[in-house]
């Protein structure tokens, strides 16, 4: 293959040529690059959402479908003394677990929530200039079986399964919080400022007081102390205690203070999906396993937002792949095109010593070849350095696209209603410390690193930029005449 | 060797042609000169006969085989060496590489041997310390050496040159014209040259003057 020699000895011998050619050539595929590594850190970059902002799967009682049964028991009813009340049925735990059996859930948090009175401690008073309500909890339905005390109880699995925690708007500062083992003890976590109110600390025993049947007194264990945030409040609702008198506890402590009818059910089972992106998938196999009476929500909006996001920055990264190969494509093929014309009577020669067209053609396409591998070893250098500031650049970008956007689209308290009891549950679902999804997101930030991967594909993006510059080119090689190039 | 048969050529007009109804006969181990005006399609003539271009009418023949049946990249490959005017040597390579990539390209029996490309150069006057200069650092009569030198490395037994020494002075003129006749002789090549100058013609072997478009010869 003598073409192959004389395309070396024709780069080495003009350096001055070769070096513009390995410098366009490193621009071109410099940003070809970027818009590789940009593309496929966002491609990771949505993966590890799936697993870092995750998605959630609420079951609790189907709202719609109690509303609709006590307007039919209106329609029937004509007493006014016999009003049909709004009835929610509490989850029953067998349900949950059996969704929890899913292929696509992690881990599962119960939520069960109730009040109870301060006995020996004072509860943290907040002077809002609204009088506290001795009905049910704001924001839920008056019910004639529930009363509202001075201190909310959240039962929880694990203070760790809730997004208060999670989100890092509670944090605890002394002890550890509510774990699965703490089902069936009496062991509790409370705030700080209740804490230091009342000099308790982790060890103490606290006596609260149950609003509901015999409404005897009941010993606590201090096992934890935490920091709540003075966002919390915002999801308790203006009619709520002071959000320092939230106290964590199993939900099956939750269940005995509301009364033994409540054991084995929950407010509601929030699920933490694997996958979010078969959320939906997974909440249409969970609908199969309950009956009517309870529905299945899925809060994916923080995937959604990353997704959204990151999707527009891959797409923008594909549009720089494109752009910049079909324009290297172009720019290329002109220097190539120069380049001949140039050489038409270095082709005349060969053509007069019978070297067939097409070794010209690959004569010409193995000299770019060369100029290509230097040019893909100074791109996989720089292309890193210029992928990070776009990439930033575009993600800073994005994130300012989607505050803007949630700005619009969010609603205060996510999926969960604003606390507030209702029908026969106190402490409706969206209670504080619920374990609703928020959907403040943090774009993850891009992590561009050149692999083996990234340098194959750009290896063929610069082989195919190459082939097709040279093949626009060659045109004019395999319509040159000899006769008309030497023999004027 | 080679024979022309009812050759003729025109541009645009078939009216007013450069020649035609050439019938001509090329024998190796002969040198022959084509002598004429500028303008009279000597250098047409050649182009035919190198297979650069293709006649309008008629036929070329070596030994007895027709050009159109030979294809004309094969004929250029094989067959015919071309020495120009202008060189037209590879500028950015040595004259050994130019010898040695024209010796790969037609498959010469000796391609790739060096020390065959080195004494053939060093016979035609270039130097060992020439071998590996690039081209364009040597004189207008040292690139013809390597061009001719090019001709005699690969086994073409048509040797066509255009105006061979045009651009050389008369030491030069007459040192390239001894080996074209040695190439003719020593080879037993058969070489025809184009050429405007009478010296250059009257060393030949034959002579030829295309006026009104046809071949006379003078010897």
């Amino acid at each position: 293959m003598n073409f192959f020699k004389r395309a070396w000895l024709n780069v080495w011998a003009k350096k001055g040529r070769s070096v513009l050619l390995i410098l366009v050539s490193s621009a071109i595929l410099m940003f070809v690059l970027a818009g590789l590594l940009i593309r496929s850190a966002a491609v990771k970059a949505t993966e590890t959402a799936k697993t870092d902002a995750g998605a959630t799967m609420t079951l609790s009682a189907n709202r719609q479908a109690a509303f609709k049964k006590m307007q039919s028991s209106s329609s029937s009813s004509s007493s006014k003394s016999s009003r049909p009340k709004l009835t929610l049925t509490p989850v029953k735990l067998s349900d949950a677990k059996r969704i929890a059996k899913l292929s696509n859930i992690k881990s599962y948090n119960v939520t069960s929530s109730t009040t109870a009175n301060a006995k020996s401690y004072e509860t943290v008073s907040t002077s809002t200039g609204m009088s506290d309500s001795s009905g049910g909890g704001p924001g839920g339905m008056k019910s004639t079986s529930s009363s509202s005390g001075d201190t909310q109880i959240n039962g929880v699995t694990a203070t760790a399964l809730t997004t208060d925690f999670t989100d890092n708007q509670s944090k605890i500062t002394k002890g550890r919080g509510i774990k699965a083992s703490d089902q069936g003890t009496n062991n509790v976590v409370i705030e700080k400022d209740l804490a230091s109110q009342n000099n308790l600390t982790v060890g103490d025993t606290m006596t609260i007081k149950e609003t509901t049947g015999s409404k005897s007194t009941r010993k606590v264990k201090v096992v934890g102390i935490y920091k709540a945030s003075s966002t919390s409040s915002v999801s308790a609702g203006p009619m709520s205690t002071d959000p320092a008198n939230t106290i964590y506890a199993s939900y099956t402590l939750a269940n005995t203070i509301k009364g033994s009818k409540y054991t084995g059910t929950a407010d509601s089972v929030t699920f933490n999906v694997t996958n979010p992106a078969k959320a939906s998938a997974t909440k249409k196999a969970g609908n199969k396993l309950i009956s009517s009476k309870y529905a299945l929500s899925t809060d994916d909006a923080s995937y959604q937002a990353i997704k959204a996001s990151m999707d527009s920055v891959e797409g923008f990264a594909n549009k720089i792949v494109w752009l910049v190969a079909i324009a290297g494509t172009i720019i290329l093929a002109l220097i190539v095109i120069l380049m001949i014309r140039e050489r038409r009577f270095e082709i005349g020669v060969l053509l007069s010593l019978g070297e067939a067209r097409w070794k010209i053609v690959a004569q010409f396409f193995t000299e770019m070849l060369m100029v290509i591998v230097v040019a893909l070893a100074i791109a996989g250098v720089g292309g890193q350095f210029v992928g990070n500031q776009l990439g930033s650049q575009l993600v800073s970008q994005s994130t300012t696209t989607q505050t803007s956007s949630s700005r619009t689209s969010g609603q205060p308290g996510g999926s969960g209603q604003p606390g507030g009891g209702s029908g026969g549950m106190r402490g409706g679902a969206g209670g504080p410390g619920s374990t609703t999804n928020s959907t403040k997101t943090k774009n993850p930030d891009l992590e561009i690193t050149v692999s083996a991967v990234d340098l194959a594909e750009l290896g063929g993006f610069g082989l195919a930029i190459t082939f097709l510059s040279i093949m626009i080119a060659s045109g004019g090689i395999l319509r040159l005449e000899p006769k008309k190039v030497l023999i004027s | 060797m080679l024979r022309t048969e009812g050759l003729g050529y025109w541009y645009q007009d078939k009216e007013q042609p450069l020649f035609q109804d050439i019938n001509l006969e090329f024998e190796e181990g002969q040198s022959y000169a084509i002598l004429g005006h500028s303008g009279t399609g000597k250098t047409t003539f050649l182009s035919l006969i190198a297979g650069l271009d293709k006649p309008r009418e008629g036929d070329i023949f070596l030994n007895d085989r027709s050009l159109k049946q030979i294809g004309l990249t094969n004929y250029r490959r094989h067959d015919v060496a071309i020495v120009f005017q202008a060189y037209n040597l590879f500028n950015y390579m040595s004259p050994l590489n130019n010898l040695l990539t024209a010796m790969a390209i037609t498959n010469a029996r000796h391609a790739g041997d060096r020390g065959y490309a080195q004494r053939v150069l060093n016979d035609l006057g270039i130097g060992d310390e020439l071998l590996t200069r690039n081209v364009q650092r040597l004189s207008g009569g040292q690139q013809q050496r390597v061009a001719i030198a090019r001709t005699m490395c690969c086994d073409a037994k048509l040797v066509v040159a255009d105006e061979p020494t045009g651009n050389l002075d008369e030491d030069n003129t007459k040192e390239v014209i001894d080996q074209f006749q040695r190439i003719a002789h020593d080879q037993q090549k058969c070489v025809i040259i184009v050429t405007h100058e009478p010296d250059v013609a009257a060393r030949c072997d034959h002579q030829y003057r295309l006026e009104n478009k046809q071949f006379v010869q003078l010897d």
